[in-house]
This record gives C-alpha cells, structure tokens and sequence, in this order.
C-alpha cells in the first residue's frame, strides 16, 4: 500500500537532518564553484594579484573556444571518457557472466575481483608506469623473454600507445565496478522469466537480449552513474603514467587544467576550464542518473 | 482498558483527504473490526488512533483523555503489524520484553509479564530463538505476545493475518479470537477480508473512500446492509444485484419479468422509483433445495448455466433479464448446464435499494 | 561438451584472474626486492632475495635512508582519512536518514543536488578552494584537507546509508514508538542496529576515498605536516633516478590498510550499493 512515511508533527525534522550536509556541501563545493565562476571571468594570474579584479566578462571562455590548445584535449577527454565506459561495460558484463556461469569457488573470484577497487588511482597510475616501463617493465621484460619482439616497445613514450596504456591501466581499475554491480545484478535475477522464455521457443542468445539484458540495465545505470561521479579520478593515473605527454599526446582536460592553474598560474583560464570539465561531468552524471530512474520506472522497482 | 472514540476524524495530504470526518466509539472491551476495500482509510483510521499519523482533523480520545498531540509512546496502547514488525536482531525474549524495557520495569517485572504471555501464546519453547527461526504462524503470535505483554488500554491490529496462507489464517484467527475472550481487552482489528471482519467482529465497521458506510453487529450488516457497497462487500459470494423498476407492487426488470416488492418493503418505495433488487445466493434455490421454505417467494423458471458441486451444496450460475445470477442448490444433488428449472426467490430476504443513491429502503 | 566447455570457462577465468591480479602482485612482490634486481638485465623472474630493507629504508631504520618523511605522511593520511570519514558518516546519517524515512518538499532535488556537487572534478575543485583556503589560512593543513574530504564524502555516504535504512521496514520503527521509544530511542535501538554493518561500510568507502585521494591533496598541501602518503609518492618521481623498489615498498603501505579494509565489509558494500540504487 502507498502510504505517507511518517509525516508527523516533525515536519522540520528532514530538514534539520539534512542541514548539515547541506551547509558543508554549500560551503565547500558550491561557495568555491561561485568564487570558481567569478575568477573564470578575470585575467587572473597567481603572480598578479590585482588581476582577480579585473572583469573580462567571457573573454577566457571566448579563447577557448577558438583555441585548438583547449579543444583537442577537450575531444580527448570525451573520446577517452566514451570508449573507456562502453569497454568497462561490456567487458564487466562478460566477467559477470562469466563468473555467474562458474559454480565453484563463486565468492572467491568475486574477493579477487574486488581487488583493483582498491587500489587509489594514483597507485594504479605508478603501478602500470612500472610494468609499462619500457626499460625495466615486466611487459616488456616478458615479450622479449618470449621473443616476441627483441626491441624494447615504447609504451609509455610513444602518443598512441601510451593513451592506450593509460586506457588500459583505468579499464583496470573501473571494470570491476561493472562486473560487481552486474553479478549482483544477475544473482538478483528470477528466474522465472528465463525460464519461461526458454518455453516460449528463445535461443540462449534472445534470452539474454529480450530477457537478461534489460534486467541487468538498471545495475548498469547504477555503476555508469557511481563511476560518472569520479571520472576526473583519471587525472591521478594520467599525472603519473605520462604526466600529459609526450608532447601533450595524452593531456587530458584536467591535465591541462592543472598546468594552467598551477604551472603556468594563470588561474582566470584555469578556472573557465574547469568550469566546462564540472559541467562536463555533470552532464555525465545526469544523462546516466536519468536512465536510472527511467530504468527503475520500467522495472517497476520504484516503491 | 478504555474506550476509544473518535469525533470527526479526518486526514488530509495536502488537498487529498482520505479521511472524511469518521465519528466512531468503541465500548471497553469491545473488538471492532474496520473493514473495507484497500485505500478506504481503515488503516490510516488505525494509524491515527495509534499516533503513527497526525490527525488532520477532529479528536481522537482514548479512556476519556484526547490524544491528538500525543506520541504513540504516551497513548498506552499496543500494536501487532501486518509484517510483525519483530525487531531481528532480538529474541523472542527481548522483542517481548523490549516495551517493559523501555518503559523502565524491573528484570522480574519483565521476566513475570513475558512468562505470563508466552505461557498464554505456546511460546514458552520459542524464547531464545530469534524472528528469523520462526514459522510464520510463530511470528504472528510473538507479534500479539509484545503487544500483549504491556497489559495496554487497547490493541490495535492492522491486517495482521494477511501474510499468512489459508489454513494458518484460520487457526490465529481462532486463536485473536481466544486471546480477547481471555483479556477483554478493547480491539480495532482492520481487514480487508469481510469473512475475518464477520468471525471476529463485536461489530463491523465498514468503510468505503473514507468514510463509514455502515456501522453494525454482524449479523445486522449480513442481513441489513445499509447500502450497495455493504451489501456486495460483506458475504460470499457478493449479492446478486438486478436493476429495475417499481410498477404495481412489483419490481419490473430489463426484460420485463416482474418479482413482487417484498412484504415487508411495501409502501417503502414510490412508484415507477428505479431500484436495485438484491439478493443472496443462498435465498435463491430451486424449489425444494432452498434454505427456508415458508415466508414469501417468487418463482423463476431459469436455465442453468454452469453448476459447481461443492458436496453438501452446489453454486448454480444462471441469468436473470440478461443478467449473470448465482444461486444455490442445497443437497447432493447434480445439475447440468442446460437444465431447466424453477427457482424460489426468499423474498423475506431479498433487499431494495434506491438505484440513485444506492442506499436501502429499509429503515435501519 | 559439456566438459570442454567447462574447461573453456575455467581457462577464460583463469586468465581473467591473472590479468586482474598480476599488476597488483608485482608491485607487491617488487617491495620486498632490492632495487638492482629490479633493474637488472635480462630480468630476474624468479626473486633471489626477498628483503625488507625497502621498507625499512623509506621509514628510516635501516642503514640506507631516503630523505622522503613515509612516517609523517602515514600519520597525516590517516588522521585525515579518519577523522573526515567520522565527521562524514554522523552527516550522512542524518541525511540518509532524513531520505529514506521522510518525505517532503524538493525531495529529489536535493538529492540530485547533492549529487551534482559530488561531480565537481577534484582538480577542478582545487582550484578556487586553494585560492579560498589561502586566503581563510588552512591551506596546506591537515583541517583544510579533512574539510574538504568531508564535503568528497557526505554525498555517496547519504546515497549508501539512504539505502540500508530503506531496507529496514518503517514498521519496525513504528512498533518501537507504539511499544514507548521515542523517535530517538527507536532509532538508537531499533533502527541504528540494524544498520550498523551497512553504516560501517560506508565508513569503509569514505575512508578509502580520504586515503586515495590525490587531485585534491597534491594541491592543497605542500608541507611533512600535512601531506598524505598518495602526494608522497610522487616524492620519488622528483629524484634524479626513479626508485622503483622505495615507492613499490611506498604502494604497499598505501595498499594494504585499503585492503584490510573493504575486505572485512565487502560483503555489505555490494549489497549497499545495488539494494540503493535498484529499489528507489
């Protein structure tokens, strides 16, 4: 039955509960997002103070937007945040039923797949320079050994091939995310609805696509909006594996932002970058937050 | 134990209220049943009495004292939960003992009182096991264990027995029964289900859309519904109900056929009043097979539709004027789809109601 | 078939094992490895010493010392990690309390809102909080960190606790007010209980969260009072020659108190997550 949730006389009651969280988000992220935003609008530099005065309304979001220098890190990002994603999803979803398919030593694989989880991003980031290192890294130490190749291949010096070292170190880290909610996901699964589809004459493959699949959405949706709230947790690998380079072949938007910021001071352009990457983000989350709740309406799991 | 009355009770949720002013009392000791569809507002009724909603509107008083801005904590009374609501990470002891507790008794105190109501309920072997380890007829009863324990001024039940499969409903329904003949203690028991309302029911309240449709013993709102809601609600299967009009001291129906005003309605309704002619299933028998067979009938030659054997009695699905009727036959006797046969209509126990407002012609 | 099948599956897993597992368990098995072995050439697979003197070189006890305070940014990381990890379970219980046992107004929005301002990149949130916390003079302290991790921490721990407190029926919490508690009482006895493992795992993920932050803290603090282990490893980098056995000896710290951690509460961790997320 629907039925209020105790609406007593306290109706005050949520919202002295939620004053604290509040407060602190307001003042430690909403504030300096305010303070953010009016910086953006000024040539401020770290090395001349009087600058934060000086109002240039939109001129440092106009300079981006004709600056290649901005734009091509700026399409990397989103190429990078994309196939990153879509390849931590799929390949989660086959660890799932994969793992769901083994019967024995289940909740061992699924300890060990926990594992990367762990591990800060920076730690991943100083662990995947180490094995990607083309000089003493045991990738290469183990291609050469095998005779694979007898040259030492550049991993990490190399434009191409160190984004997809980083690609792979942040599939590394992020896939289990997927894996976990999605085996959570088929052990919540009925089994009534496979079953009745296998009656109903559906090969294996239809009853994933017509049946698994949409069941399994809504986990998706969850581990797509929990992984979108800390995509930019790619800047910590970026920073160690590459540090942006070579030659800014794997700047990143907040690689740049922290050049700008910090290296170059020039926190005016810094701050209008970062505006765009939270706006970024923020667009991640919601699209995914929204399929979400599509998602859940259409289990009818909303109560 | 007291009395609980209500005066004008409302509830509101912004503009929507599901509660419309109920004006209700319950005697000392009495066991009330609310009784309706769901989302007729018994359980909000419920939830108001027990101080788990606000009231909107009106006076909730219990043993004489208004209780309106009172916590559930300070109303002295005590409630078994459609889930149980046994607290798991309890035994049985503690969920029982868990409101002396808090109250502040003495260790003796509570061991006495949880004794007594374990030794009342079978759960003395139970003690130690926590909720999890229990069946659910074992839940149910440590559910009316706690809410017995407190000795309070009245147990509030809400839909206590629906999570339970037929036969187990039948033995706890048996069992509440037992229990309020033990301690007297006041009851407002609210269900959907009219035969839980009929078995244990001082008196039947019974609600539709928020509001009080009829108020009665069982057997006056069995034999006396107030209206067409209350008429199809309460018994199994729902009362047979035909549109028609009154012409010359009779029910004219769709298809013209004519049954006579019952004797005891007659004067009650104006001429050419369109009214809904009802009638049980159990007052419409082939001649010979009927319940009662003096008092005034009506005869119908019907045909019969589909015939369910049930043993000692047989449910007949026939028509009347176009309409599906059900009807039974008493005594193991087969009948056929097909067969044709004259039913009596006990007019005695046949009902008129207003076909506008639906309410009963009779005077009540 | 059936059988080769199975063999299939086994094989595909195995590898999977290995390609999840194996970066983790070189960096681990390279801390216990003296540093010419790891640089030699051709490899050593097969370690020859297994040796403690990383360790004991980065915490300054052995006769090689590095000039990298491991102790101090031990202590600093788990004082901050600690301390905003308390501060931001009492708020987000409060909060996830206040989602999923009450209604009202904007109910949705706050909690979208909330959620948004967890999105804020932390590099981009560094910027104007350094220029902020240089101004308010809690730049490179330890508050300023643990300040700044609470507001990192209060969201999702709101989104997880909202969710165990879901799962526990309202009628618990009811029949505890009808049997004589207060709210407060029945939350405290009833309600708190049977959250408890579902609280102390979200204690877990905010802790880990403090403690593997890097954006953040790389910016905000600069000085051995208040640098976290994952800003002292870039210490290493700024040498001359990379030491690759001293800050492999340097993950292993960082690693293992994480480790310890979620796998006391994995368990509740899944659970908290999908059961929040699933059942709105």
């Amino acid at each position: 039955m629907i039925r209020a949730l105790t609406t007593r006389r306290t109706d005050l009651a949520p919202f002295l509960l939620l004053l604290p969280a509040v407060a602190v988000m307001l003042f430690v992220v909403a504030l300096p997002l305010l303070f953010s935003l009016w910086t953006s609008l000024t040539p401020y530099k770290l090395t001349k103070p009087a600058s934060l005065y000086v109002f240039i309304g939109a001129d440092n979001y106009l300079r981006l937007l004709s600056d290649p220098a901005f734009w091509v890190p700026f399409g990397r990002t989103v190429l990078f945040l994309t196939i990153a994603l879509n390849l931590e999803f799929a390949l989660g979803l086959g660890i799932a039923l994969l793992i769901n398919q083994i019967t024995w030593g289940q909740r061992g694989l699924r300890t060990i797949m926990m594992f990367p989880m762990m591990f800060s991003p920076i730690l991943v980031g100083f662990q995947f320079k180490f094995i990607f290192n083309d000089n003493i890294g045991i990738l290469n130490n183990a291609l050469q050994s095998l005779g694979i190749t007898d040259q030492a291949i550049p991993w990490l010096v190399d434009g191409w091939l160190a984004m997809a070292s980083i690609l792979f170190a942040e599939m590394w880290m992020s896939t289990s995310v997927f894996a976990i909610l999605l085996l959570a996901g088929l052990f919540a699964m009925p089994r009534d609805p496979v079953e009745a589809a296998r009656v109903d004459g559906c090969n294996p493959w239809q009853v994933f696509r017509h049946i698994t699949l949409p069941f399994l959405m809504p986990f998706a949706f969850i581990a797509m909006t929990i992984r979108s709230l800390d995509v930019a947790r790619a800047y910590d690998i970026v920073k160690v594996m590459t540090g942006g380079g070579p030659a800014g072949r794997t700047e990143l938007l907040w690689t740049l932002i922290a050049r700008t910021g910090y290296e170059n001071a020039q926190m005016g352009k810094a701050n209008a970058m970062a505006y765009i990457s939270t706006l970024l983000s923020i667009a991640f989350t919601v699209y995914f937050y929204r399929k979400l709740m599509a998602a859940r309406r259409f289990m009818g799991g909303v109560q | 134990m007291a009395e609980i009355t209500l005066t004008g009770v409302e509830k509101r949720y912004g503009a929507l209220r599901v509660v419309h002013g109920i004006d209700l009392t319950i005697a000392q000791g009495e066991f009330v049943v609310l009784v309706g569809p769901s989302g007729c507002g018994k359980s909000t009724t419920l939830r108001m009495i027990a101080g788990l909603e606000d009231i909107s509107g009106g006076q909730v008083r219990i043993g004489g004292r208004v209780v309106n801005d009172l916590p559930p904590r300070k109303r002295n009374i005590s409630m078994v939960f459609q889930n149980y609501a046994l607290y798991p990470h309890m035994n049985v002891r503690d969920n029982l003992g868990f409101g002396l507790k808090i109250a502040g008794q003495t260790p003796d105190m509570i061991a006495k009182r949880v004794d007594e109501a374990a030794q009342i309920l079978g759960l003395a072997d139970l003690l130690d096991r926590t909720p999890a380890e229990l069946s659910g007829g074992q839940r149910q009863r440590v559910a009316m264990g706690r809410a017995i324990v407190r000795h309070p001024d009245a147990f509030l039940f809400d839909e206590p027995l629906s999570n339970l499969d037929a036969k187990l409903r039948g033995q706890m329904r048996a069992e509440i029964k037992k229990l309020h003949q033990q301690v007297k203690t006041t009851v407002v028991y609210v269900t959907h289900d009219q035969v839980e309302a009929m078995t244990l029911a001082d008196r039947i309240v019974v609600m539709r859309d928020g509001q009080i449709e009829q108020v009665g013993t069982p057997m006056q709102v069995f034999n006396h519904p107030a209206n067409i809601f209350v008429a199809t609600f309460i018994g199994s299967p729902p009362m047979n109900l035909l549109p028609g009009t009154i012409s010359g001291g009779a029910v004219r129906l769709a298809d013209g056929s004519a049954v006579p005003v019952p004797p005891r309605l007659t004067g009650r309704a104006a001429e050419g009043q369109a009214v809904t002619l009802g009638i049980r299933a159990d007052d419409i028998s082939p001649v010979g097979h009927g319940l009662s067979q003096d008092g005034p009938g009506a005869e119908l030659d019907l045909s019969v539709v589909l015939a369910e054997p049930l043993g000692m009695e047989s449910l007949i699905y026939t028509r009347v004027a176009g309409q599906e009727v059900q009807a039974k036959l008493y005594g193991p006797r087969l009948v056929n789809p097909g067969d044709r046969l004259t039913f009596r209509l006990a007019l005695d126990r046949a009902h008129l109601f207003d076909a506008a407002s639906g309410r009963s012609l009779e005077a009540i | 078939m059936k059988r080769v099948r199975g063999m299939v599956l086994w094989v595909a897993t195995f590898l999977l094992m290995v390609v999840m597992c194996v970066p983790g368990l070189w960096v681990i098995l390279s801390a216990f490895r003296p540093n010419r072995e790891i640089l030699a050439k051709p490899p050593v697979w097969v370690p020859e010493t297994l040796t403690l003197d990383n360790f004991g070189k980065i915490f300054g006890w052995g006769a090689e010392q590095i000039a990298i305070p491991v102790g101090s940014y031990f202590l600093n990381s788990m004082v901050i990690a600690l301390t905003s990890t308390v501060i931001a379970l009492g708020i987000g219980m409060a909060g996830g309390y206040a989602f999923a046992r009450f209604r009202f107004r904007g109910k949705n929005s706050v909690f979208l809102g909330l959620m948004l301002l967890r999105t804020v990149p932390g590099i981009a949130l560094s910027l104007p909080v350094f220029m902020l916390w240089s101004r308010l003079g809690i730049i490179d302290t330890k508050l300023g960190l643990i300040i700044v991790y609470v507001s990192l921490n209060v969201p999702f721990t709101i989104w997880l606790i909202d969710g165990f407190f879901r799962q526990i029926p309202l009628s618990l919490s009811e029949a505890a007010q009808v049997d004589g508690c207060t709210r407060w009482q029945a939350f405290w006895k009833i309600e708190f209980p049977l959250a408890k493992s579902g609280i102390a795992s979200a204690g877990v993920f905010a802790f880990l969260t403090s403690w593997n932050e890097f954006a953040l803290a790389s910016q905000l603090t600069r000085s051995t009072d208040s640098k976290t282990l994952p800003v002292g490893l870039l210490d290493f980098t700024a040498q001359f020659t990379i030491d690759w056995a001293g800050m492999c000896a340097m993950a292993v710290i960082i690693i293992v108190p994480a480790l310890i951690l979620t796998f006391l509460v994995q368990k509740h961790l899944i659970a908290g997550l999908t059961f929040g997320g699933v059942k709105g």
